[in-house]
């Protein structure tokens, strides 16, 4: 079994955030990888059911986040079976799912996107279920991962039901809020009442700077406000603050908190080195870039890609 | 009851937010508004004489002219210190501070047109309109209203009359004529009412007259153009607006040019920043007066034109600022220490990119006493701070509070981008500790339903209060009082009244 994070070098952890049960721990790091530049590379349209095209305008490959999602109005709306690897001009992954059951219509161009929420992510470390080319191939999941929300309709795998449900929206746009990026970051550690839920590393701080909304909003801050609304999870802040003594001064306050930060911090990043690879295997290999699929001890996984064998994204949900 | 309002019901703008749906958001204003006329009609109107969109005060207007002051207890109601007309009185002042076609929009609420409201139409109305339209105004200024608002007077002026009656205007009945128009110059005015109709006036012999110059100008430009004698035209039109000339140009397809027409007739200078793109492709240049641009929309330019590398008029957009934030009216909240949050989220949204940061900077300039301004996160490496990255909001608070003020103002999303409760603990630390200040949190991101907590709070017992636009400011301060000390609110703005209207 490997290490998870072993192989990148020069990572390092920011001062822990969080907002209810959500801790989000982010990995510094210098840029890495010789990629294109993240808003060079965008959705284009679904040229069938299954099938999504991105436009690279870079002379770079450049990298689609895991489980890049796009819903549109009128369209059937689509995500990526895992990451994807956007070559110079147009590029068609034709193993892509609908996330909507019954609605028609192809999209042009992407209205509002965002990643898979977490655990629905974790079917796609099934190298079968990810290289199948079968449009509805999630709709059970999406089925299963709707049901018992309240005022979510059942019976139809419409995940636009949940993100547009106006209570909803505004509760997985808070999340944007409260974990902003802070400098040099290229990823975060993400994990719900302390537990690990995720590892997100970009190969370049603007990477992580054009895609951490959609994973904080609608992968990881969909997954909890699921669980928050199910009552799988207690709608309460789970750290508690340390008391500040009654004769502290500002400088005290000071060492206090970050004496508390860095102690959040020491307690959780630990954690990382728990989390093994116990399989893995190879995805894509395209213009320098291969991605390999995860798989962890805790039932999760995700991808990994690496440029001349040097790591510089990965994306796994726990 | 329980009364649960905010001042969102004076700063309703009918227009999605990201996270609300225009219908969404109106029923929770309407809803507002329905609250606090039946908790205190009179405490209602009176609050209506603060800051606030055009819209809410159009709508609120409409709810007490839809509903008669009940008979009996009418004395007893009237709070001291205002007359028995000081409804109408604010009604007619509020339509008096808005621009002519906002005004002419909420008249329009009566008639059932331009919102959700339905139809309404008694003596008070009646009154309200037509004194709108007709009391105390100049031949001049009758004249133009004619002309640039001809079919909106119209609708107006048949709702407050009546199809009937309107016909016996028209005809000449001189006791109908007398019951509508005798208490205004009505001589002087009728003929404004013919043309409204379509009925070119008629000035009857021996009457003293004004003459009504663009009035005029609009029948010989619009039988010029209906017979296509150009140069007739091109002479009449030397006193309308721009639009009225194009669409005569337009309807009756006259072989003149565009930028004849931008030469030739006139434009105020609203119209001639609406009117600064198409003008320029007909190949006419505008001159834009950045002077008589509002503070808000100065700083909304300075950004764009830093942040696009454009550094045209940036020298005169920064002394319009400066100006205009040394003529701001002030509000004094004691010796003040102001904290910004300028994190990434106070970027605002894509549809409206920079509005709680400049909104921020607007509110702050209208503050007087302010001992420091402490940004807390945000990106220096521009001529202007651009919010940006994360911040510890906790931390900018401990240097207000060390720095021992009266007041603390927070202008913030109220998201702390570290330890959720940091903020909440070192201000619980200080007033424990027994730190005599105010804390004020203010956020510029707006919604609906920020009082029913979807405006995130910083400290537990504090609410923060929703300030979309740095004009609303006192609007706010005094609905945060409202419900908790309701007399002394209703006293504050009867001493309003009287110093904006009179009293008695």
């Amino acid at each position: 079994m490997i290490n998870i994070l072993k192989k990148f070098k020069d990572l390092q952890f920011g001062e822990p955030q969080t907002d209810q049960q959500m801790t989000v721990i982010p990995i510094l790091g210098e840029d890495r990888g010789d990629v294109a530049e993240p808003s060079n590379v965008s959705f284009k349209r679904t040229s069938g059911y299954g099938t999504m095209v991105f436009d690279n305008e870079d002379t770079k490959a450049g990298i689609i986040p895991s489980n890049y999602m796009t819903r549109g109005k009128s369209a059937q709306d689509h995500a990526m079976s895992g990451a994807g690897i956007a070559l110079p001009g147009e590029t068609v992954f034709n193993n892509a799912c609908c996330i909507e059951s019954s609605q028609g219509g192809m999209l042009h161009g992407a209205e509002d996107v965002d990643i898979l929420p977490a655990s629905l992510r974790k079917a796609f470390t099934d190298m079968e279920l990810r290289k199948r080319k079968k449009y509805n191939k999630l709709w059970p999941r999406i089925t299963a991962w709707l049901k018992n929300i309240p005022g979510i309709r059942t019976g139809n795998a419409h995940l636009r039901y949940f993100y547009d449900d106006p209570k909803y929206k505004n509760a997985i746009e808070s999340f944007c809020a409260a974990f902003e990026p802070v400098p040099n970051q290229l990823g975060a550690f993400i994990l719900f009442e302390g537990v690990p839920i995720g590892i997100e590393i970009m190969p370049t701080a603007n990477h992580w700077v054009e895609y951490w909304e959609l994973l904080i909003r609608g992968c990881y801050g969909a997954e909890l406000v699921k669980l928050q609304a199910t009552g799988a999870i207690k709608k309460s802040s789970t750290l508690i603050i340390p008391k500040i003594p009654d004769d502290a001064s500002a400088e005290e306050i000071e060492s206090i908190f970050s004496g508390f930060t860095k102690s959040v911090q020491s307690s959780m990043v630990p954690l990382l080195n728990a989390i093994q690879i116990t399989d893995q295997n190879s995805d894509v290999n395209s213009s320098g870039l291969h991605i390999e699929v995860l798989k962890t001890d805790s039932g999760g996984g995700g991808d990994i890609i690496t440029q001349n064998t040097e790591p510089i994204y990965l994306s796994i949900v726990l | 009851m329980t009364l649960t309002i905010d001042s969102g019901i004076l700063q309703y703008i009918p227009k999605g937010t990201y996270y609300e749906g225009k219908d969404e958001q109106f029923n929770k204003i309407w809803k507002m508004w329905s609250d606090l006329f039946t908790y205190d009609r009179y405490l209602f109107s009176l609050s209506t004489l603060l800051e606030g969109t055009g819209f809410s005060k159009g709508m609120m207007a409409h709810l007490l002219l839809s509903n008669p002051v009940e008979k009996g207890n009418k004395e007893l109601m009237i709070p001291d210190g205002v007359d028995e007309q000081f409804e109408k009185k604010i009604i007619m002042y509020n339509l008096s501070k808005e621009k002519m076609p906002r005004a002419l929009k909420n008249l329009l609420f009566l008639a059932g047109k331009d919102s959700n409201a339905s139809k309404v139409n008694n003596s008070r109305t009646r009154k309200v309109i037509l004194d709108y339209l007709f009391k105390d105004k100049q031949p001049e200024e009758l004249d133009s209203m004619a002309i640039n608002f001809k079919k909106k007077m119209a609708i107006l002026v048949r709702h407050a009359l009546g199809k009937y009656d309107l016909h016996k205007v028209l005809n000449g009945n001189i006791k109908t004529i007398n019951k509508f128009f005798g208490r205004y110059s009505v001589r002087h005015d009728l003929p404004i009412v013919f043309h409204l109709f379509d009925k070119r006036p008629v000035y009857g012999s021996g009457d003293v007259v004004p003459y009504f110059k663009k009035v005029e100008s609009y029948w010989e430009a619009r039988d010029a153009a209906r017979s296509g004698d150009i140069d007739k035209f091109r002479n009449a039109i030397k006193n309308l607006p721009v639009r009225t000339a194009m669409g005569f140009r337009n309807t009756f397809k006259l072989p003149i040019d565009k930028e004849e027409i931008y030469k030739k007739s006139t434009m105020g200078e609203k119209e001639k920043l609406q009117m600064e793109t198409a003008a320029k492709k007909s190949g006419v240049k505008i001159k834009v007066d950045y002077a008589k641009q509002d503070l808000y929309d100065l700083w909304k330019a300075l950004y764009h034109k830093i942040l696009s590398g454009n550094e045209d008029n940036i020298e005169k957009i920064n002394t319009a600022i400066e100006t205009k934030q040394e003529k701001l009216p002030y509000i004094d909240l004691g010796d003040t220490v102001v904290l910004i949050d300028a994190s990434h989220s106070m970027l605002g949204s894509k549809e409206r990119p920079l509005h709680p940061f400049l909104t921020s900077l607007c509110i702050s300039a209208t503050l007087n006493n302010i001992r420091e301004i402490i940004f807390t996160g945000g990106d220096n490496s521009k001529e202007v701070l651009v919010p940006s990255g994360s911040t510890k909001l906790w931390s900018g608070l401990l240097k207000a509070i060390e720095l021992k003020p009266k007041t603390i103002v927070v202008i913030s999303d109220g998201y702390e981008n570290t330890m959720q409760g940091m903020f909440n603990k070192v201000y619980e630390h200080y007033k424990t500790k027994g730190h005599d200040f105010n804390l004020l949190h203010i956020n510029p991101v707006f919604a609906a339903s920020a009082s029913e907590g979807s405006s995130r709070r910083l400290v537990a017992d504090i609410n923060p209060m929703p300030v979309e636009n740095y004009k609303y400011l006192e609007t706010e301060i005094i609905f945060n009082k409202m419900i908790e000390n309701t007399t002394l609110v209703k006293k504050l703005l009867i001493n309003k009244y009287q110093k904006l209207i009179g009293g008695v």
